[in-house]
C-alpha cells in the first residue's frame, strides 16, 4: 500500500474509532502515529517525532491565548457582569412581546464580547436569565432554546476560541478575523431576536408581559455595564490596532475581568480555585485534540492527502459555489454529532487548500477570512442542533424541569435563522469583509 | 487510593493554573513596561519564551484533572444505544489505550529531555537550557500517566463489577 492509500484509508478508520466512543484527540493521535508507522515501515519516525513534538505543540505562543480566554470566561462568570448585562437588556427590551427572551439574547451577545466560549456563555447566562424568564411567565422550551442559541454568540462575537484555532491552522491574522466576525455576530443576535418575535406570535402562551420601565431606570441599568464595554474595547480594540498581540490582549482581558470580579467581592480563593480547575479541564480537553490533530495532520501532509484531494476537486471541474455548499453541508451534518473544535481540526487541513484552489473573485486573504467566518457559523450551528448539541445539554443540566423534547422543538427555529444567515453571508461576502 | 489520585490531580491542576495566572500577570507587566519606555521602563525581557515554556507546563499539568473528570471530547451518539455493560467495556478499553499512550509520551519526553541535555540547546533570547523546560514538563507528564493508569484500572473495575465510580462522560468545553 502506498503512503497516499494509507492516508486516504485513515479517514474511515479514524471516524470508526471516534464513533466507537474513543476520545477524539486520542483517536487522532493513534491514527496519526499508526499511519506514520505503516507509511514509513517502522515505528522509528513516530517515536522520534514524539520526543520533541509533544512539547513543541504545547509550547505554542499563538495557542497560549486559548487557556487565557477560557480563564477569562470563567472569571467573567464570577464578576457579576452577566447579571448587569441582563438587567440592562431587560430594562430596554423587557416590555416587548417576548422581550425578556430578547433581553437574554442581548445579554448573551454582551457576554460573548468578553467570553470566547459558547458553553461558558450559555451556562453563565442561564444561571441569571432562566429564573427571570420563568418569573415572567415564559415557557420552558422557549427559555432553554433561547439560552442555548444565545450561548453560541459567545463564539460568534469576538473574542472567539474557535477563530484562534482557525487562524493558526489557516495561517491567518487573528485581529482581522475578529474584526470580520463582528458584523455577522451582531446579525446573529438580531436574527435570534426576530426568531423570538415570530415564535411568541405563533405560540402566544409561551411568553408573559412586563411593564415598560421609565427611561431614567433604563439608563441607570445601562450604566452598570461599563466594565464589559471597557474590557471589550481594550481587548479587541487593542488587538486590532496592534497595541498588543492576541495573547497580550487576552492577558489584559483576563486580568481586568479578574479585578472586576475581585472588587465586586465575588472572587475569593474558593471561586478562583473553581475557575482554575474548570479552565484546566477545558484546556486539557482542547490541547489533547490539538496534539492529536498535530500528529494526524502531520501524517496526512506526509502522505500528500490534502494536495491530492484538492487536485482531484479541481480536475472534476466542480464550480466553486457547489464545493462551498458541499463543505458547509458537511459541517452541518458533522455538527449534529461532533464538537466544533474537533471538526475544525479534522477538516480545515483538507478543506482550506481546496478553497484556496477555487476562484470566488476574492483575494486569497479575503477568501480565507470569509471562509473562516462561514466555518465558524456552520460549526456553531452544531452546538444547538439536536440530538447532541452541547449547549442544549448544558442548559438541560441547569433547567431539569423542561423536557429536552420541548427544547428541541423551540431550538429548530433558531437553527433555521442560523442557516438563513449562512446563506446570506455566502451570497454577500461584503457583509463580512467591508470592515477590513 | 481513589482519594489520593483525585487530590493529586486537583493539586497538579492548581499548580498549572497558578503558573497560567502568573504568565498572565507577567504579560501584563511586560505591556506596561513597554508603554512606559519613555520613563526608563521596558518590556520584560524574553516574556515570549517564558509564556511558551510556561503554557507547555500548564497544559501537561491540566491533563490529570481532565482524565479524572472524564472531560475529554467523545462522540457518544452511536454508542448510546448499546447496553450499559457494553459502554463500560468500551470506555475501559479506550482508557487502557490512553494510559499506554501517555506512558509512551512520558518516555519520549524523557528521551527528548536527555537529547536536549546532550546537545546543550538553549532558548534564542534568554539562553536558558531547553532541557529545563522538558524536565519541568516531565513531572506533570508522569503524573498524567499515573492518573491515566489509575483511570484505566478504575474503568476496568467498573466493567467487571458493573458499577461505575464516576460518570463516563464529563462536560466538554469549548
Amino acid at each position: 500500500m502506498s503512503a497516499l492509500e494509507i492516508g486516504l484509508l485513515s479517514f474511515p478508520v479514524l471516524l470508526a474509532l471516534i464513533f466507537l466512543r474513543a476520545p477524539i484527540g486520542l483517536a487522532m493521535l493513534m491514527v496519526g502515529l499508526g499511519g506514520l508507522w505503516l507509511a514509513t515501515g517502522s515505528p522509528n519516525m513516530a517515536l522520534s517525532r514524539l520526543k520533541s513534538e509533544v512539547y513543541g505543540t504545547f509550547a505554542n505562543y499563538s495557542l497560549s491565548i486559548v487557556p487565557i480566554f477560557l480563564l477569562m470566561g470563567h472569571l467573567a462568570g464570577l464578576s457579576g457582569m452577566s447579571r448587569a448585562l441582563f438587567k440592562a437588556a431587560e430594562a430596554w427590551l423587557g416590555h416587548r412581546k417576548g422581550g425578556v427572551a430578547m433581553a437574554a439574547v442581548g445579554a448573551c451577545a454582551g457576554f460573548g464580547s468578553i467570553c470566547g466560549s459558547s458553553l461558558a456563555t450559555a451556562a453563565t447566562m442561564a444561571q441569571v436569565a432562566l429564573p427571570e424568564l420563568k418569573r415572567a411567565g415564559y415557557s420552558g422550551g422557549l427559555s432553554t432554546a433561547t439560552l442555548a442559541a444565545g450561548g453560541t454568540l459567545g463564539i460568534l462575537i469576538p473574542p472567539s476560541v474557535v477563530l484562534v484555532v482557525y487562524a493558526t491552522l489557516a495561517e491567518q491574522n487573528i485581529a482581522k478575523l475578529f474584526l470580520a466576525a463582528f458584523v455577522p455576530g451582531i446579525l446573529a443576535a438580531i436574527g435570534y431576536m426576530l426568531v423570538i418575535a415570530v415564535y411568541v406570535r405563533l405560540y402566544p402562551d409561551s411568553a408573559g408581559q412586563k411593564p415598560r420601565l421609565p427611561y431614567s431606570d433604563r439608563f441607570r441599568a445601562l450604566a452598570d455595564v461599563w466594565p464589559v464595554l471597557l474590557i471589550f474595547v481594550t481587548v479587541v480594540g487593542g488587538i486590532y490596532t496592534g497595541i498588543f498581540n492576541p495573547t497580550e490582549g487576552a492577558s489584559v482581558g483576563a486580568l481586568g475581568t479578574g479585578l472586576v470580579a475581585y472588587f465586586t467581592g465575588n472572587l475569593r480563593w474558593a471561586q478562583l480555585r473553581g475557575a482554575l480547575i474548570a479552565t484546566a479541564s477545558g484546556t486539557a480537553m482542547m490541547f489533547l485534540i490539538v496534539l492529536g490533530a498535530a500528529f494526524f495532520n502531520g501524517f496526512l501532509a506526509l502522505s500528500q492527502v490534502p494536495q491530492t484531494i484538492s487536485a482531484w476537486v479541481t480536475d472534476q471541474g466542480f464550480g466553486p459555489w457547489t464545493v462551498l455548499a458541499i463543505i458547509l453541508l458537511i459541517y452541518l451534518v458533522l455538527g449534529c454529532v461532533m464538537d466544533s473544535l474537533s471538526m475544525i481540526f479534522l477538516t480545515i487541513p483538507i478543506f482550506f487548500p481546496v478553497m484556496l484552489s477555487l476562484d470566488f473573485g476574492l483575494s486569497p486573504e479575503h477568501m480565507a477570512i470569509w471562509f473562516g467566518i462561514l466555518v465558524l457559523i456552520a460549526v456553531e450551528v452544531g452546538m444547538i442542533t439536536p440530538p447532541v448539541g452541547m449547549n442544549l445539554f448544558v442548559i438541560n443540566a441547569i433547567e431539569r424541569e423542561t423536557p429536552l423534547r420541548q427544547t428541541y422543538h423551540a431550538v429548530t427555529f433558531f437553527v433555521a435563522s442560523d442557516i438563513l444567515r449562512v446563506v446570506v453571508l455566502v451570497l454577500f461576502p461584503g457583509i463580512t469583509l467591508f470592515l477590513l | 487510593m481513589d482519594r489520593f489520585i483525585h487530590r493529586l490531580a486537583v493539586t497538579t491542576a492548581l499548580v498549572g493554573g497558578l503558573v497560567l495566572a502568573a504568565l498572565i500577570v507577567l504579560t501584563c507587566l511586560s505591556i506596561t513596561g513597554r508603554a512606559f519606555v519613555f520613563a526608563g521602563l521596558g518590556p520584560v525581557p524574553g516574556d515570549f519564551e517564558m509564556v511558551e515554556a510556561g503554557i507547555a507546563f500548564a497544559v501537561f499539568a491540566f491533563l490529570p484533572i481532565c482524565q479524572v473528570q472524564a472531560g475529554h471530547a467523545t462522540v457518544d451518539l452511536f454508542t448510546n444505544g448499546l447496553r450499559p455493560q457494553a459502554n463500560r467495556t468500551l470506555v475501559a478499553f479506550w482508557e487502557c489505550l490512553f494510559a499506554a499512550i501517555l506512558i509512551v509520551i512520558a518516555w519520549r519526553l524523557g528521551a527528548g529531555m536527555l537529547g536536549k541535555f546532550g546537545n546543550g540547546e538553549t532558548s534564542m533570547f534568554l539562553q536558558f537550557s531547553i532541557w529545563w523546560a522538558y524536565a519541568a514538563c516531565l513531572v506533570p507528564c508522569l503524573i498524567a500517566a499515573l492518573v491515566a493508569v489509575w483511570s484505566a484500572y478504575d474503568r476496568l473495575r467498573a466493567a467487571i463489577t458493573g458499577r461505575e465510580t464516576r460518570t463516563i462522560s464529563g462536560e466538554a468545553q469549548h
